[in-house]
């Protein structure tokens, strides 16, 4: 027997081998491959997962709210998307694949205009809301009255700045937006522009235009969010507790058959817990399912989960930005001196350490991943050899900001109040008196965006809305500068950021590598002028159960795609 | 008395009781505070815990010392990339992961580091300093407010004993640390002249005040049974004022109990200002207190369970001792116990 199996092993191997490849080719080479889209590193087809179950994933923070006219934050984006699609959306593809626009709703991507100021869309027949309402072309309108009116945190940039009359809508000085035409009998959708705007079609992706019934309240219902049109519908929900995305009933057939939308093979249920710890080792232990991929998992638990789930965890980048903001208008980084020495000092490496070594250090605003992104060296030194604290202490002396009170901004959550803390001690050891004040996580972002407090300096970081630089460049665009909910935070007012970048925020996302040169030497020059302290881009980890089909689809912009998720 | 019923306390009222039989039989040529040192130096165990918490704050009094001459870095000293020898070896103070280093047993990092690669045995001796110093200016305030509006009360009784009463009530009516959390998050935020931000004021301030009611209670009903002894009677035939005859005649008839308040106080606020620092509403960072080392550590326990140890024992240690002190304390300024004496 021994002997048997220790001869036909290899002839076993050699068979299974064969049969192998041979059924991994005809997956793969065929266009019957999958129902859905797959791919990315770690997606692959899934037309062989298993239907049914339910999947547990488990996160540090609730979604600000699953309303998708209201909620902004990634926990929030993460589930809309597959419940609420707009008249486009993105492939359900790993990396940059995924970040392909496709139709939604629309039957085809919008047509846009010579002079880039009008869009045209017609809405598919015979598609209905989750609560079995019709979908009608008008309901396109009220969706954007609707996120204008709550208001959706990107309303002001994205819509009111953009679509005619918009702006007088969300002011209550119109009762309709002029600039939006619907045919609810031809399922026709007009969308005029003030000017050509280059992401408009990303804007149109984002879940806070997908599409919900009019008449739906205006106001934000975060505990029992409007029917949508997706794969997937938000039920159940107990506030900062969990909530449940369960499959939407004849989602992928009939007129609900959308192609690249694929229904899902299980239902989600999330629960939210702030012991991001527990919550790992729950994973690992296959307590629950899946770690939420915005929470940073602890280096103490990293030898752990090395050696108990090393083939379940893995690093993925998203374009991202983690940064420190200077107040540009107040003493002491009014001064590009005092910005500059902050920029040369600090020590990327020690604050990768501080979050388990999951930055990948850099100095650009831009992230490596988005097209723009510059190759030159860094202007003040590379920031994967650590910070110059000697050149740092001489430019706060050169500053004549020697001994400035500066008082930085944190949230509480892990690692970003570790890193403001090692930055007060930096800043106090170049020369600055620095003190620390710490926020809680839910309230930081508003309090920060209040124009009043002028915050000196902090934490700040900035997920990718869409692959097109002026996604970022907003946050350091002039007119981005609001008395409430501001989002750049270092009040930044220069022409030249404003001009280019509204000359370049035109150009459509689809033709972005034609200046993609233009972008780096904005981006060159923002380095340059220390206008933010770019301290690193993070990764962040998909960790998942025993239980979970390793054949997920982790999209660029949203993370977890729910509809990809399966059991073994 | 009206704190003996009063839910939530765990200051003893049986002093109060005590204290009031100011007519015991004492040995011939001994005062109370002759005979009371009598019996505490008996108390072998009482006076070991005294020592400890003697030695505790003479240790955290000389962090700067240690933390000059011996450890060479400060307790908000960073050295997140730096490397310390152990065993001969250089070893990373946090590693690229993120796992601070061990206790080292050398001068520095004697107790390990941190996750910001802090001196761990810097940051507790500072961190002594914080907590101890929030303690004794918590219990100045408690004690200060707890008798004034004790004696208030007592003396007075009537509407001013009515207002002060409900007021005690109210306060005592909040658990003491959803209260402490509250006051400390908005002083913290919008604060009151010099009470803002991160001043050791705010948590001092917030655990002084959470206590008042702990302290003012029980006064108030000691004053109750002396405002009808007869030298009280004594003052008001020979003309004196409310003030003189409260703060000279019984103010110093309270002496023995706020002896005894002290430390039980003390050892309740270290304990109150730990809680609110590990909670975020307390000390905040980067300054060190034992409250604020245990919430730092607690994200590093699976591989540096130091962080979290280290702390925890110093405050188990520093609370026993003051408690264990202020019974013994208690006992011997507790004429009840003269029998012993006499012996």
């Amino acid at each position: 027997m021994t002997r048997l199996a220790r001869r036909a092993l290899p002839v076993v191997v050699a068979v299974l081998a064969v049969v192998s490849a041979t059924v991994l080719a005809a997956c793969g080479g065929g266009g019957s491959s999958s129902s859905s889209t797959s791919g990315g590193s770690t997606s692959a087809s899934t037309s062989q997962a298993k239907n049914g179950g339910t999947v547990n994933l488990i996160g540090g923070v609730a979604p600000d709210s699953l309303d998708p006219g209201f909620g902004y934050t990634t926990q929030a984006a993460e589930p809309d998307w597959l419940s609420y699609t707009g008249l486009v959306t993105y492939a359900h593809q790993s990396g940059t694949p995924g970040t392909q626009l496709i139709p939604g709703l629309a039957t085809a991507l919008p047509q846009v205009s010579a002079d880039g100021k009008t869009y045209t869309a017609t809405l598919r027949k015979g598609l209905k809301f989750s609560n079995g309402t019709p979908v009608k072309a008008s309901d396109f309108a009220y969706t954007v009255e609707r996120a204008l009116r709550i208001p959706w945190g990107g309303s002001g940039q994205f819509i009111a700045g953009n679509i005619v009359g918009a702006k007088a809508y969300a002011a209550k000085k119109a009762t309709k937006i002029s600039g939006i035409t619907t045919d609810d009998a031809t399922g026709k959708i007009t969308i005029h522009l003030t000017a050509p705007y280059g992401a408009f079609l990303n804007v149109l992706a984002f879940p806070s235009l997908g599409l919900v019934p009019s008449g739906t309240p205006m106001k934000n219902l975060p505990n029992n969010p409007p029917p949508g049109v997706g794969p997937y519908e938000i039920k159940n929900i107990v506030p900062n507790q969990s909530y449940e995305a369960v499959r939407t009933p004849g989602w992928g057939t009939g007129a609900m058959n959308i192609p690249g939308i694929p229904a899902g093979h299980v239902d989600v249920k999330v629960k939210i817990s702030s012991n991001v710890d527990a919550n790992a080792l729950s994973v690992v232990n296959n307590t629950n399912d899946v770690y939420d991929w915005a929470d940073t998992i602890p280096g103490s638990l990293l030898p752990q989960i090395n050696s108990q789930a090393k083939n379940r965890y893995q690093k993925k980048v998203m374009n991202s930005t983690y940064y420190i903001f200077f107040n540009t208008q107040e003493k002491p980084f009014n001064n590009q001196l005092a910005r500059e020495a902050v920029v040369t000092g600090l020590n990327q490496n020690a604050m990768s350490r501080l979050s388990s070594g999951s930055l990948i250090p850099g100095c650009y605003f831009l992230p490596p991943g988005m097209v723009g992104h510059p190759t030159t060296p860094c202007p003040y030194g590379d920031p994967a050899k650590g910070g110059d604290i000697a050149k740092a202490k001489q430019l706060v002396q050169q500053s004549g900001m020697k001994g400035q009170p500066v008082t930085v901004w944190s949230q509480q959550r892990a690692p970003r109040q570790q890193w403001m803390t090692y930055y007060t001690s930096f800043l106090n050891q170049i020369g600055f008196k620095a003190k620390q004040k710490l926020i809680a996580d839910a309230s930081y972002f508003p309090t920060i965006g209040n124009l009043k407090l002028h915050p000196q300096t902090g934490f700040a970081d900035w997920n990718q809305d869409f692959p097109n630089p002026i996604d970022f460049y907003l946050l350091v665009q002039s007119s981005s500068i609001l008395p409430t909910n501001n989002e750049n935070f270092g009040e930044v007012k220069d022409s030249q950021i404003d001009s280019q970048s509204k000359k370049l925020g035109e150009v459509p996302t689809s033709k972005l590598n034609t200046i993609a040169n233009q972008w780096q030497s904005l981006d060159e020059y923002v380095a340059k002028k220390a206008y933010v302290g770019v301290f690193g881009y993070q990764t962040f980890p998909a960790l998942i159960s025993t239980r979970m089909s390793p054949n997920y689809v982790f999209h660029p912009l949203y993370g977890w795609d729910f509809s990809s998720f399966s059991l073994k | 008395m009206a704190t003996s019923s009063a839910p939530g306390t765990d200051l003893s009222t049986e002093l109060s009781d005590a204290l009031l039989g100011e007519a015991v039989e004492l040995p011939p040529g001994l005062g109370p505070w002759q005979l009371a040192w009598r019996r505490l130096r008996r108390n072998k165990v009482a006076l070991f815990f005294g020592g400890l918490f003697l030695l505790i704050l003479l240790l955290c009094l000389l962090a700067p010392v240690y933390a000059k001459h011996i450890a060479h870095i400060g307790p908000a000293d960073e050295n997140i990339t730096g490397t310390v020898k152990v065993g001969g070896k250089a070893k990373d103070v946090v590693s690229t992961t993120g796992i601070p280093v061990g206790p080292t047993w050398h001068s520095r990092y004697f107790l390990g580091a941190d996750e910001n690669g802090r001196d761990v045995a810097v940051r507790l001796l500072y961190g002594g300093r914080t907590s101890l110093e929030i303690g004794f200016v918590a219990t100045a305030i408690t004690i200060f407010f707890g008798l004034l509006v004790g004696v208030l009360a007592g003396y007075f009784r009537g509407v001013t004993d009515g207002i002060i009463t409900r007021v005690l009530d109210v306060i005592w009516a909040f658990p003491a640390v959803l209260l402490g959390v509250a006051l400390g998050v908005s002083l913290a935020l919008g604060g009151i002249g010099p009470l803002h931000g991160n001043t050791l004021m705010v948590p001092a301030v917030v655990v002084g005040l959470v206590y008042i009611p702990y302290v003012g209670k029980p006064v108030r009903g000691q004053v109750l049974g002396l405002r009808e002894r007869e030298f009280i009677d004594a003052a008001r035939q020979q003309g004196l004022s409310h003030a003189r005859i409260m703060f000279s005649e019984i103010l110093p008839n309270l002496g023995s109990t706020i002896v005894v308040f002290v430390p039980l106080i003390l050892a309740n606020a270290i304990l109150l200002e730990a809680g609110l620092s590990y909670l975020g509403a307390g000390v905040q960072p980067p300054n060190p207190s034992w409250g604020t080392m245990i919430a730092d550590g607690i994200r590093t326990i699976p591989a540096a369970f130091h962080n979290v140890l280290v702390p925890g024992i110093m405050l188990v240690l520093a609370v026993m001792s003051i408690n264990v002190f202020g019974d013994g304390l208690r006992d011997a300024l507790d004429p009840r116990s003269k029998v012993r004496i006499a012996r």
